[in-house]
């Protein structure tokens, strides 16, 4: 190359560079928060930050409980409002148990930033489908998850706050409510406005039973169960099945010798499931169908 | 104040002022050189695992000061068929965000181990590039290499990271964003290379990322590269095939020295067909060689996340010292400040970092 086309080469370069100086970030007029136009008569959520309110209204519930809900969320991770913090926090992950799905203070040993990032052992980079048929998050929009993680991943503030004035309670179970699931759910969760008093959890037991029909409740099957609370997240109940259910009707109930209330950690008490007509507390009913 | 103070004065002062992604790749220094990738790595499409050259280079041309005597003996063979390298990053970064608190903290950003083993001289070969560290180990590259690197023919077939423009440091620039092919995402499959002259030429067919769970689908790459002593010019095309949508890309990208400084462009468009969306993202990159083991890196980028949506495209702006003192240790400190629409905190973020890279 001769000297005349270096310096012409050069000049370009330097045009371009001022082309790319000027350009201008989007003013983001007619725009949410996610940089997408605004749908009449609707209401632009919160700008995102590292607080769970804003990432489940940001990311969560926009973006990820498209697939992540109701009875076909994939690996029974539902990322809705009601469910996504007592499903994430302190929670095994399935695809790899030993990694939480979120652990509180540790973004980088957090299942969920790794498979956002893409780093994840098993399956694909979420959001599914990235970058092809939607964007990856953006580093910086992970960036808030793991700054949320890092601040120990607190709840949302406001919720946290009306529950503490109202009584115990039973918020969500899922699954229940003969809710057909198209996989075995890794556990049920049963949820509570409070935090639960974990030093009783072993007067707690329970079993999974399998029934020949949903309209009967004769059992052709027993799963024994364990009871976990996460120090990470007090205010949800994991029951874990102790072997992999397969298809089929199945409900929770807990033991003959199981205590059937439990306690928060004032003392105030709430029943753990309802009694049938035989006389079991019945804590979930679900049915797991058969996949193609 | 003597240069050294000044030197010292002028590094604390940016490291006042990035956060870095890790990764191993420095495209500047070859355009710098007018070095082909292979020149200095093992790897033909560049990063990680440095050869003879390369771990020369490093302990002799980059470094401010050279270590006599010491340092002769390591050229990363640990023995004449075993050749090992590996970069360890760690960091303090502050982020910094409208309506949300800053946070700060120390980091261990990556430590990796790169091994090629040599089965037959210059025609068969194992390579692997493992992630330790942080978290659980996991595999970044691994594949078996059949044919010439340096001149001629050469296929991999196994897991590896797709050529597709500049295979930049920051794997958060707009341009790796856009794409989505960057030092964080291999892929598995088959790569044809070609390396002859100045020319570089590669084809890939893969799984694509969009099809890691599906069992179907495929994405080939090819990208095509002229490199010569001052400047050189890309090509790379994509295009992935899934039933979730078929995802087609483009890019051109370029280098040039004038003078102590290193230039260099990428423009990226990428088109999804099941989102009727098109993206556009661009990076200018100017790499000043200040003094040896001295390196003022500059960059201005711009995504447009949808052609379609007026008002969202994005900005982003760096700075960025690096100071190589000695042979495998490199000081980075930075700054960049982020554009973006105002309703969104995390498009009109600062981020520093200072970080501590050792290398071998």
């Amino acid at each position: 190359m001769n000297s005349r086309s270096a310096t012409a080469l050069s000049r370009s370069g330097m045009a371009l560079s001022i082309v790319l100086l000027a350009a201008c970030a989007g003013n983001g007029d007619g725009l949410d928060a996610n940089g997408q136009p605004l749908v009449p008569g609707g209401s632009a959520p919160s700008p995102l930050s590292a607080d769970f309110e804003s990432i489940q209204e940001n990311i969560f519930t926009p973006i990820c409980s498209v697939c992540h809900a109701g009875a076909s969320a994939p690996e029974g991770l539902r990322l809705d409002a009601a469910d996504s913090y007592n499903l994430l926090v302190g929670v095994p992950s399935t695809e790899v148990p030993s990694l939480d799905r979120v652990k509180p203070g540790d973004p980088t040993d957090s299942y969920i930033i790794q498979k956002l990032q893409g780093h994840a052992a098993v399956g694909a980079q979420m959001p599914d489908g990235c970058p092809t048929t939607q964007p990856c998050l953006s580093a910086t929009t992970i960036g808030f998850i793991q700054q949320w993680i890092m601040n120990g991943a607190p709840p949302a503030a406001a919720t946290a706050t009306a529950a503490q004035s109202a009584p115990l309670a039973v918020t969500s179970i899922v699954p229940d409510n003969m809710e057909a699931v198209n996989a075995p759910p890794p556990q049920v969760m049963v949820a509570f406005n409070h935090e639960l008093d974990v030093s009783q959890l072993s007067t707690l037991s329970a079993h999974f039973e399998k029934l020949a029909t949903a309209a009967t409740s004769t059992v052709i099957a027993q799963v024994p169960a364990q009871i976990s609370v996460s120090s990470a997240n007090l205010r949800a109940l994991m029951i874990w099945p102790a072997a992999p259910l397969s298809a089929g009707h199945y409900r929770l109930v807990t033991d003959a010798t199981s205590a059937t209330q439990i306690s928060d950690i004032g003392g105030q008490q709430v029943a753990l499931g309802a009694p049938d007509e035989r006389g079991e507390t019945v804590i979930s009913t679900f049915d797991i169908e058969a996949l193609p | 104040m003597n240069q050294r103070s000044l030197l010292g004065a002028l590094i604390v002062t940016i490291v006042v002022m990035l956060r870095a992604a890790p990764a191993t790749a420095e495209p500047y220094l070859a355009v710098m050189t007018g070095y082909k990738c292979n020149v200095c790595h093992v790897n033909p499409t560049g990063g990680a695992l440095r050869n003879d050259f390369g771990i020369t280079y490093a302990k002799v041309l980059l470094p401010a000061e050279t270590v006599d005597n010491t340092l002769d003996s390591w050229t990363g063979h640990v023995t004449d068929r075993l050749r090992i390298g590996g970069d360890l990053r760690t960091d303090w970064s502050r982020d910094t965000a409208p309506n949300s608190p800053s946070t700060q903290a120390f980091a261990l950003e990556q430590f990796r181990v790169y091994a090629d083993l040599t089965i037959l001289p210059d025609r068969l070969g194992i390579y692997v590039d493992e992630q330790v560290a942080p978290g659980g180990s996991q595999n970044e590259e691994a594949y078996v290499r059949y044919g010439s690197t340096t001149d001629g023919f050469y296929v991999k077939g196994g897991q590896f990271y797709l050529p597709f423009g500049w295979r930049l440091q920051d794997q958060t620039a707009f341009v790796q964003q856009v794409s989505g092919i960057n030092m964080t995402t291999p892929d598995k499959g088959v790569e044809v290379g070609w390396e002859h002259s100045a020319w570089s030429a590669e084809f890939d067919l893969t799984n694509g990322q969009a099809n890691a769970s599906t069992g179907s689908g495929y994405q080939v790459v090819t990208q095509v590269v002229y490199t010569k002593p001052i400047w050189r010019v890309g090509i790379a095309g994509s295009s992935t095939q899934s039933g979730a949508g078929d995802r087609h890309m483009g890019a051109l990208f370029a280098g040039l020295r004038t003078g102590p400084i290193a230039w260099l462009a990428e423009g990226d468009v990428v088109q999804d067909d099941s989102l009727e969306r098109t993206l556009v993202g661009g990076l200018l990159e100017a790499d000043w060689r200040v003094l040896k083991g001295h390196n003022l890196k500059l960059t201005a980028e711009y995504e447009d996340p949808d052609r379609a949506v007026r008002n969202n495209q994005q900005t982003r702006y760096s700075l960025v010292y690096e100071y190589t003192p000695l042979p495998f240790l490199q000081l980075r400190a930075g700054y960049r400040h982020y554009f973006g629409i105002p309703q969104n905190n995390s498009q009109n973020q600062q981020l520093t970092f200072f970080e501590l890279h050792g290398y071998f």
